[in-house]
């Protein structure tokens, strides 16, 4: 990894550890504020450490200096250099309670959550969920982001492309447990937002109400300050309303999330677009003083070829606009789709559902080189629409003003070019007419630029905002940009994201506080017990199908496709979960067992220990001892040993790895071990066995058998 | 010039340089050398142009880079 893997907050508490053990600090008052120092490193990287822990540590460091113990001056020093130079490394442990690189043992991130646009502490919202406790799953998502039900039902989810149980068998769902708990606690009207800092008397407006905006407004609102929203269309949503359709996203859900954000003292004006109805200026005169740019990319790149202009000619965006907004007559009985995409596959799905007769999608390469969701052109397909691969559109043939066809070119892939990609070329003499009566295009989406030209503001090459993706700063005085519009078209949880960096910049901004130079680190919002089962249980578990409606009632209806998990469902996978914000896979506890103690139990492939075999979480039981050598070098208290009554057990994050009844002493009753523990030992002291006639004993009856035996004489009790 | 072809939803990339792209920031610096996966490859598949998706591993978040700064080593299919 080029990334930095150690941490100075790790790095220093080990020096003063060392200089404490080593005695290299004399004078006895120096040596207690040493040990003070300790203390408070101790906390920051195991993420006890409160506001107060920093201020603490800078002066215990500078009294430190004025002793007269050379070593420990100097130590305070270094202290005192590394607060000013990388203080904002130690002060994101205390606010996050993570360790962006993994090297304070306690505080290492899960993949999940770092892999996560807007940050969600992942590991611990499904815990939540796996012990029932639904509600708090969904207030802890939305301390990240706002959107958990909308997420829930269209998150590109990344999180589970670097989940670590599909290094087992397949990632956890994370999205669908998300739309599980949001629509469960929604249900039970239990939504509850954070609570509000204090009225700061800061205006802030906020320009397009999509992802990106309504998060900003969110986040600058619980910051307490006051924030407008301006939106073109006569509702809140953006492109989750009008550009994802309803079987996908209803309408309703957009709605409820939203309204939470106006529960916040959000004011929305509508049908409002910045150029037209008001300007900067006039916003300014108002009184606000920070303005965040998230107009989204809601026009359409064109075909460029003859005939585009004819009435049946339509743009995707802008038809799933006009169904979204109600619109309900359907553009033709035979629809051509032009596009590869998301958008394209949405497109087509809405004409079936708007009854045309046949809907076919064209796209100009192969089937394998189809950008669009897997799953999403399957369910297409299930619905009857035909996908054409391999043709060029090449003119859009009318007849008395309206479209009759499409004339086309077939195509074939050309040897791979000078990077690699390989181009769809016309093959000569392979001109045909496709009927049709309608054109939807869908072959990419850009920014509206009119109305944003009076900003004044960089523009790139792509016609999109040149802005800071840390902190949103576009470049002039109070004015933030983020989203698609910065971006190009992307994914809602990445503006959801971008809306959150940018609340973050606009704060400090208006707070006059310096802008951070890197992304930040994600916040770890609890620390949860993971849930006990059995290895063999946790190695069944098998990741969750979804039900969907069936594709009859899907080619009728906007109903939504997804119908949800069940309860039960929704719990086993969220116990399938290997909590990664516990256990950071370092493999030690592999290397242990298998080069230390010679017994090599622990199949944990997913550790990533060179030559390890696939995971089997089963396989522990068949040769774990319970020495709990493992136990004792995990960094992070991951793996546990721990006796239960008559049992010792062996538990990885909640997997139960072995389990043995103990066994106890012949001579005084006492606890002893496991009996394959037992026989370990005494392998490894067989020549203390005669003494014990083949009795188990403990410690000290194993002592007074042994005295007996070689003195002859009987030991007195006690 | 990198012979990749489009990348795709599941392939695994490389940050190998930094971009010559204008939306290359100074800060995506210290991700040269982290691998990850291509999470969205967006409409454009087979645009060069386009900005993609990656999901580093580790510790490293989910960023948009240009295209020619990553390298694929395998293919998510």
């Amino acid at each position: 990894m080029a990334q930095e893997s150690t941490c100075p907050v790790r790095e220093i508490r080990q020096e003063v550890a060392s200089a404490l053990a080593q005695e290299s600090i004399k004078e006895p008052r120096a040596r207690m504020r040493a040990e003070k120092l300790l203390v408070l490193l101790e906390d920051i990287a195991q993420g006890r450490a409160g506001s107060e822990h920093l201020a603490d540590l800078k002066a215990v460091a500078r009294s430190l200096t004025e002793r007269q113990d050379a070593h420990g001056a100097d130590l305070g020093q270094r202290i005192l250099s590394l607060l000013e130079s990388q203080g904002e490394i130690f002060q994101s442990h205390i606010l996050t309670r993570n360790c962006a690189s993994g090297a304070c043992d306690m505080l290492a991130p899960a993949p999940c959550q770092m892999a996560c646009p807007s940050g969600i502490d992942v590991p611990s919202y499904v815990a939540l969920i796996g012990q029932g406790r639904y509600q708090e799953a969904v207030n802890l998502i939305r301390q990240d982001n706002p959107f958990p039900w909308v997420c829930g039902l269209v998150c590109t989810h990344p999180c589970e492309f670097v989940c670590v149980r599909g290094q087992v068998d397949s990632p956890v769902a994370i999205k669908e447990l998300k739309a599980f708990a949001a629509e469960k606690a929604l249900s039970e009207g239990r939504y509850l937002n954070p609570p509000k800092e204090p009225a700061t008397g800061h205006m802030v407006c906020v320009v397009g109400a999509g992802p990106a905006g309504l998060t900003a407004a969110y986040f600058l609102a619980l910051k307490g300050h006051k924030v407008t929203v301006i939106e073109a269309l006569p509702m809140a949503g953006g492109m989750m309303m009008v550009g994802i359709p309803r079987f996908r996203l209803p309408r309703e859900v957009i709605d409820r999330e939203v309204a939470f954000i106006e529960e916040l003292g959000v004011e929305f004006r509508f049908n409002t677009r910045l150029g037209v109805e008001v300007t900067l200026q006039s916003l300014r005169k108002e009184g606000f003083e920070a303005f965040f740019i998230a107009v989204g990319a809601h026009a359409s790149h064109r075909l460029a070829v003859p005939g585009e202009d004819l009435p049946q000619v339509l743009d995707a965006v802008r038809f799933l606009r006009d169904v979204a907004m109600g619109a309900r007559k359907r553009p033709g009985e035979r629809v051509l789709v032009v596009g590869g995409g998301n958008v394209a596959i949405d497109a087509a799905r809405t004409l079936v559902r708007l009854g045309c007769r046949e809907v076919t999608l064209l796209y100009r390469r192969s089937r394998s080189e189809m950008p669009a969701n897997v799953e999403e052109v399957r369910q297409a397909e299930e619905e009857g629409v035909r996908l054409v691969f391999l043709t060029i559109p090449v003119e859009v043939m009318g007849e008395k003003g309206r479209v009759v066809g499409l004339r086309c070119l077939r195509a074939r892939l050309s040897e791979p070019d000078a990077r690699g990609r390989r181009r769809p070329v016309p093959i000569e003499g392979s001109d045909h007419i496709m009927a049709a009566d309608a054109v939807v295009t869908a072959i990419g989406q850009r920014v509206l630029t009119e109305g944003l030209e009076h900003l004044d503001l960089r523009w790139s090459s792509w016609d999109t905002i040149v802005a800071d993706t840390i902190t949103a700063g576009a470049g002039r005085e109070g004015i933030f940009a983020g989203g698609d519009v910065v971006l190009g078209p992307a994914t809602v949880v990445e503006a959801i994201g971008a809306g959150k960096r940018a609340a973050e910049g606009i704060d400090r901004f208006l707070k006059g506080l310096p802008q951070p130079t890197m992304p930040a680190v994600p916040v770890r919002r609890a620390r949860l017990e993971p849930w006990e089962m059995a290895a063999s249980l946790k190695m069944d578990l098998k990741r969750c199908e979804m039900p969907l409606l069936g594709p009859e009632r899907r080619r009728i209806t906007f109903q939504q496709v997804e119908l949800g998990l069940g309860e039960e469902q929704a719990r086993r996978e969220a116990h399938r979960c290997l909590r990664c914000d516990i256990c950071k896979r370092c493999g030690r506890c592999v290397v242990v067992c298998r080069d230390r103690m010679e017994i090599d139990a622990l199949k944990l492939g997913y550790v990533g220990q060179p030559g390890e075999s696939p995971t089997d979480f089963r396989m522990t039981s068949e040769r774990c001892i319970l020495c709990g050598a493992c136990a004792a070098n995990c960094p992070t208290g991951a793996m546990q040993m721990e006796d239960r009554g008559e049992e010792r057990l062996l538990i990885l994050g909640g997997t139960i790895l072995q389990r043995e009844r103990l066994e106890r002493c012949q001579g005084c009753g006492d606890y002893l071990g496991p009996s394959r523990y037992l026989d370990f030992v005494r392998k490894r002291t067989s020549g203390l066995a005669q003494a014990f006639a083949g009795r188990l004993l403990c410690e000290k009856c194993a002592r007074r058998a042994t005295a007996e035996s070689k003195s002859g004489m009987s030991v007195p009790q006690g | 010039m990198e012979q990749q072809g489009a990348l795709r939803q599941g392939d695994r990339v490389e940050i190998y340089r930094a971009s010559g792209d204008q939306r290359w920031e100074s800060y995506m610096a210290r991700y040269i050398g982290m691998k990850g996966v291509v999470t969205d490859p967006d409409v454009v598949i087979n645009d060069p142009d386009a900005l993609v998706e990656v999901t580093l591993e580790g510790t490293g978040g989910t960023h948009r880079f240009p295209q020619d700064c990553l390298r694929r080593l395998g293919t998510g299919s």
